[in-house]
């Protein structure tokens, strides 16, 4: 057998019912589907049907890892949490991701991912020592938060182990749990600790002390300090040299395996303004609005501790409380008045700030689902308004969450939270929510948006360093289109939207598969090289250089159109997917002024531009299915068969 | 006497806590460069953290002392020693080549076995032990300096070197 790079060749299967572990060989899947979310894609395709519900024993719990995971390139740290989510709504095979530093350590024990299926008859964690793993029972450490769970087997294992687990949310099946690592990082979106929970799986801690091949090492490491040299990440030009980084309570703190100036703000012992704790937790990627600063700090330990996805919580679940305190629905809970504004809400930054007492009460209703409001809310705001005030808080959902689909709305200029992204350049990510099973604003649109924003010379009050008159000739060499970065052109011609739409989706494959972090890559500007232009082949080369296989940045992103095209064959396939639903994201969620701009969207000429969308993507038009000519121009022609079979086919 | 045991001052790595963000590339820019792979086990530098405890990160890397015992030991023990001090950097060297594996250089180190900067691998069925070398050869000086984003390590040169650290 030739060496294998990158990759260490095998993914851990775990049968938690039958006990048994063993082991799948990853590079059966790797030349098609490169790793983390493009091998998960395939083994649900095989593996989980139309059937299987978020919290059934035959759903597949994926945490994957890539060839490129605890390599020097820069964000190589992150994790892929695939399943069918139960956030999402209605349940859907779903992604999350995470940063830290458990990947490299699974990395590092000789795993690219592990798949855990069937369900544990009591409480267990998972054991990961370099190759050997074993089942254990969960009984000290069931009911236990993320954190004490951490320190408890870092107790038993040892300092050195990295843990990911799911709190008492998890255990308790609230679909707005999250699987958490270290105080910060979580896989945060779909509810993927509650499919731990449903699994009896409380955690899983990983020692590893291997490491990962590199087939060019001379050469990858040049890439690397070449990248570290250059900076210029979506983040923008900045470099975290120029930056401060502590202070006497506080230190910046990063994922791990990266350079790029994105970094938490890690707190230490801060004094609890409704637990008399002392808080040791960091805050980065999201925040709570509350009245004050000691009390925002608590609550992001507070929801990482109890394994909520507080991204939903503060910027879902209490909006729309309070817009349903605006319409005379509830007042209170638990005798605490729900705190909101004299004025209606309209945005995300309409709402009132709540004070630390009312979010420690509300946090821990949810992740004990206690009393009615508690048990609703638990299932995130789009469950929730089903249950509570006979429905009434239904439409008040309609501003927050696109398609009622259970994912705040962000980074398309409407709701709120996130960054700010102007007219007409959300046009592009509206498409992206449209199509996508989540938030797209994670993995796809995320390098589109930080992009426009910081770079291009002006779009809302921005102004990025490139210079005006080089814009539409980089937009021409990236996107082989001159209107996609010209903020001058609006709906007409439709493949200005749409061309970046599938671009930033499919690079999004492949950074969610090699893995790497959609904050860093992929790269298109540089404020330093002549052109204004990024080395936009990066990716490849460091792929290359990393597994030996040589492969271009087209050969890569036509990778990732196969990835993105075969979770599109799920959607179809297992839940119905098509046009109408894709359409009904922008009658919900999107039917109201952007944020910033005021702009609204015009239905009409918008549907030209999600046509356009489905032309260029190889999709049917009228259905909003992949067509038979795409999937076996992909090299997926057994999945067009089977779309065939069920009458699916575009 | 003492004279005669005196070796030329090194150069050293100097470890910011206030400007350290634990992203642990210099790890893995040290492994990938010393032994082409990705691997903080075997990395001369490692950046030891806990995010639940109210500290600031720590590197565990060798001092490259003036009276470096690790050199002294293996210079008393073995005919052909296998430490050496590099000219161009003063850094105190294991030539694995050499290093027959006793690990009384590790014995002697002030700073073992709390913080271990000697540490021993096997290669091609030998235990060898391995430090960090400065990147001697390296004309950009040590790896893990220059691909630290945050400005946290530093390359001090010998003649540029005070003090006793």
């Amino acid at each position: 057998m030739t060496e294998i790079y990158g990759w260490t060749g095998k993914i851990l299967r775990i049968d938690l019912t039958r006990k048994k572990i063993t082991t799948v060989d990853t590079m059966k899947y790797a030349r098609m589907y490169i790793g983390g979310v493009g091998i998960a894609a395939r083994i649900a395709w095989e593996e989980i049907g139309p059937e299987v519900g978020p919290f059934d024993p035959e759903n597949r719990l994926m945490i994957m890892v890539g060839p490129l995971t605890g390599t020097l390139a820069s964000g190589s740290c992150r994790v892929e949490v695939l399943g069918v989510a139960p956030q999402q709504h209605p349940p859907c095979f779903s992604r999350s991701g995470m940063g830290g530093h458990w990947g490299p350590e699974l990395k590092y024990a000789g795993f690219d991912g592990i798949i855990i299926q069937g369900r544990a008859e009591k409480p267990v964690y998972i054991w990961i020592d370099d190759g050997d793993v074993e089942i254990l029972s969960a009984k000290d450490i069931w009911g236990l938060g993320t954190y004490a769970t951490t320190k408890t087997l870092r107790s038993i294992h040892g300092d050195d182990v990295r843990v990911i687990s799911c709190g008492p949310a998890g255990e308790n099946l609230c679909r707005i749990a999250i699987i958490q690592t270290e105080t910060e990082n979580a896989a945060g979106q779909g509810g993927f600790g509650a499919v731990m929970g449903s699994k009896n799986l409380k955690a899983i801690a990983v020692r590893g002390s291997g490491g990962v091949k590199i087939a060019r090492p001379k050469e990858f490491l040049s890439l690397c300090l070449k990248q570290s040299r250059e900076g210029n990440s979506p983040h923008g030009p900045k470099s975290l040299r120029e930056m401060n980084i502590s202070g006497p309570n506080f230190r910046r703190r990063k994922c791990g395996f990266c350079l790029s100036v994105c970094s938490g703000m890690l707190w230490m012992d801060v004094q609890g303004e409704f637990l008399p704790a002392l808080y040791t937790t960091e805050q980065m990627c999201y925040g709570f609005n509350v009245t004050s600063e000691r009390g925002r700090i608590e609550a992001r330990a507070l929801v990482g501790n109890y394994g909520i996805n507080g991204w939903e919580v503060s910027y879902g679940i209490i909006p729309w409380l309070q817009l349903c305190k605006q319409h005379n629905l509830i007042k209170e809970i638990d005798g605490m008045e729900i705190p909101a504004p004299e004025k209606p809400i309209r945005y995300l930054r309409d709402c009132a700030p709540v004070t630390p007492e009312f979010l420690a009460m509300l946090l821990r209703k949810i992740a004990y689902r206690e009393g009615p409001i508690g048990d609703a809310l638990a299932d995130g705001a789009c469950y929730a308004a089903e249950r509570l005030f006979g429905g009434k808080g239904k439409p008040l959902l309609d501003r927050i969450y696109p398609r009622h689909a259970g994912q705040v709305e962000h980074w398309a200029g409407h709701w709120g939270p996130g960054g700010n992204i102007y007219w007409p350049m959300w046009l592009t990510t509206v498409l992206q929510w449209c199509v996508d099973t989540r938030d797209p604003a994670s993995d796809t649109s995320h390098s589109w948006t930080s992009h426009v924003q910081r770079y291009l010379p002006k779009i809302g009050p921005y102004r990025g360093p490139i210079p005006p008159e080089r814009i539409r000739e980089i937009s021409m060499k990236v996107y082989g289109d001159p209107n996609v970065l010209d903020p001058s052109v609006e709906y007409d011609p439709p493949e200005a939207r749409a061309i970046p739409a599938i671009w930033h989706t499919d690079m999004g494959m492949v950074v969610d598969s090699l893995i790497l972090c959609d904050s860093e890559y992929p790269r298109i500007f540089s404020s330093t090289s002549k052109d204004g232009m990024a080395d936009i082949e990066l990716m490849a080369k460091l792929f290359s250089a990393c597994t030996g296989v040589d492969m271009s940045m087209n050969e890569l992103r036509k990778a990732g159109e196969r990835i993105f095209n075969l979770l599109r064959a799920i959607d179809v396939r297992n839940y119905g997917r098509s046009r109408r639903i894709d359409e009904s994201t922008i009658d919900v969620g999107f039917n109201y002024p952007g944020k910033d701009d005021g702009k609204m969207l015009d239905k009409r000429k918008f549907l030209k531009l999600l046509e356009k969308y489905y032309e260029l993507r190889g999709w049917n038009k009228e259905s909003g299915w992949p067509t038979r000519e795409k999937l076996e121009e992909l090299g997926l022609k057994d999945v067009a068969d089977e779309l065939e079979r069920i009458g699916r086919i575009g | 006497m003492i004279s005669e045991f005196k070796v030329q001052r090194s150069g050293v790595i100097i470890f910011d806590e206030k400007r350290c963000v634990e992203c642990r590339e210099c790890e893995v820019a040290c492994s990938l460069f010393h032994e082409g792979e990705c691997n903080p086990s075997l990395s001369r530098i490692r950046i030891i953290f806990d995010d639940f405890i109210p500290r600031f990160p720590s590197a565990v890397v060798c001092k490259q002392c003036d009276w470096p015992a690790c050199y002294y030991a293996c210079l008393s023990l073995h005919e052909n020693p296998a430490i050496y001090i590099d000219e161009r950097t003063g850094a105190r060297v294991i030539d694995e080549n050499r290093c027959l594996g006793c690990g009384e250089c590790a014995r002697a180190c002030p700073l073992m076995p709390e913080n271990p900067v000697i540490k021993h691998k096997v290669v091609n069925g030998r235990r060898v032990y391995f430090k960090c070398d400065l990147c001697k050869d390296r004309e950009d000086g040590p790896v893990c300096v220059e691909i630290c984003p945050s400005g946290a390590l530093t390359y001090i040169p010998a003649n540029q070197r005070r003090g006793l650290k």
